[in-house]
């Protein structure tokens, strides 16, 4: 008996640090989207946490844009841009594109593309 | 005791294996888009700080930079990296037949295109451009560039391509052997995914919201040129695509929606993608036929959808009920 223990231990080790790396594996399954403020990350919303829709606004040195957060997705509602193209693009998870405010250099994008897609050509 | 050591030690190096060398994803602003690396490795250069530095180089509205100057003042000296650029875009200008021609800039400007002001011009401002509008006109003398007065020059058809391959040059440099860029929408790989599988590359539907097929990638490049990105609708009520047809001046109406080129280089397939979409679904064919360096996905307007034979196991539709058809060489 005194000669399995240490297969036991090894054994034991191997199937806990395999539950380690699939419990790793799921946390990162989370939509995630970052929104940047002229090339920085300024918040991170865990989209699948969300329970309640809630808006927030992102006031930059160019503007104003009102992003709208409801549970799994996010979009842009208002800016004060001219082109009005970061409202009409709506949700990132539709084309897995970002949203993207030229104007006042805002891009909101989810970390992970829909679909298990990598990226997008478009 | 020595036996336990052992089976810790092996139970950490499977661990340590497992977890390996991780992603590093970059997201920034440049050349008018948004754009993302995702690298695997440690110690990796600065893709922002290399493409603003290529921006500096290539801009067609940035006072400081070489084009801007050589437009203004109809003769400069560039560097290297401009120079190659330059001539490998003139000679898809020669390839394409003209369909692609860096010399379009005066159109793009009378369409408004350049700035936030689109409008349909009046057909003899159209007229009056034409003649301008020839790629041959460019001379090239060592690294001495001139241009006729009236002609201007943008390489903002191949210029996100060529900061690809700048890019992915740079990160192999680096040791990087995993990794996928997205600039803009044109996407290009390094190897394949960590886990050995390749990276799985949506290609958008011209039509919808929704992903059209995806695309199994490694080592490669994917570009995409279609009507529906930056155009807008005039005071007739009709869709202006930015696209324009070098021959006529006005937006390109060849029967296509989209055009994704896949190959080995990304400025072959920026500068691809733009000309098939202009010379349409024939005479793009004729063009793959004669050539080895690329495959292609067609969206017609009509829907359906048409690969190169190249890409029959690397293209997956993801749409039912779409007419799929595969072009033989």
């Amino acid at each position: 008996m005194k000669k399995n223990i240490p297969w036991l231990i090894g054994i034991g080790l191997l199937l806990l640090s395999c539950a380690i790396f699939l419990l790793l594996r799921k946390t990162g399954s989370g939509q995630l989207a970052r929104i940047f403020a002229d090339g920085v990350c300024i918040r991170e919303i865990d989209l699948s946490a969300v329970t309640e829709p809630y808006t927030f606004s992102v006031e930059t040195a160019y503007g104003v844009n009102e992003i709208l957060v409801t549970p799994g997705d996010i979009c842009v509602t208002h800016s004060d841009c001219p082109d009005q193209i970061c409202v009409r693009s709506g949700s990132p998870r539709d084309k897995g594109l970002p949203i993207v405010c030229l104007p006042h250099r805002l891009v909101i994008q989810l970390e992970n593309a829909p679909g298990g897609l990598d990226s997008i050509t478009g | 005791m020595k036996r336990v050591l052992a089976a810790i030690l092996f139970v950490l190096l499977l661990c340590g294996c497992a977890a390996g060398p991780s992603y590093q994803k970059v997201t920034f602003l440049a050349m008018d888009t948004v754009m993302t690396v995702n690298a695997c490795g440690t110690d990796l250069p600065d893709a922002e700080q290399l493409v603003k530095s290529l921006e500096k180089k290539l801009s067609v509205t940035d006072p400081e930079s070489e084009i801007f100057r050589l437009n203004r003042d109809k003769t400069a000296s560039v560097s290297t990296q401009t120079l190659n650029l330059l001539e490998t875009a003139l000679a898809l200008c020669e390839r394409t037949g003209g369909a692609l021609d860096i010399t379009i800039y005066p159109a793009l400007t009378a369409w408004g295109f350049t700035t936030e002001s689109k409008h349909v011009p009046e057909a003899s401002q159209i007229a009056a451009l034409l003649p301008l509008i020839d790629y041959r006109k460019v001379q090239v003398d060592g690294s001495r560039i001139s241009l006729p007065e009236g002609v201007m020059l943008d390489l903002g058809s191949v210029a996100k391509g060529y900061t690809g391959d700048v890019l992915i040059a740079a990160l192999k440099e680096s040791g990087v052997t995993s990794a996928c860029l997205n600039l803009g929408g044109n996407v290009q790989v390094i190897g394949g995914k960590t886990d050995g599988s390749p990276w799985q590359i949506g290609v958008q539907d011209p039509h919808s919201d929704d992903v059209l097929g995806v695309l199994a990638l490694r080592d490669q490049a994917a570009v995409t040129s279609g009507a529906y990105q930056r155009n807008f609708i005039g005071e007739d009520g009709n869709t202006y695509g930015h696209i324009l047809d070098p021959e006529t001046g006005y937006p390109a109406d060849s029967g296509l929606a989209g055009v994704t080129v896949v190959g080995n280089c990304g400025v072959l397939c920026d500068g691809l993608s733009t000309a098939l979409f202009v010379m349409g679904l024939d005479d793009a064919i004729r063009l793959w036929k004669s050539s080895r360096d690329f495959e292609a996905v067609f969206v017609n307007e009509d829907g359906s959808i048409a690969i190169t034979e190249g890409l029959r196991d690397q293209f997956t539709l993801r749409q039912t009920g779409r007419e799929l058809t595969v072009i033989l060489r």
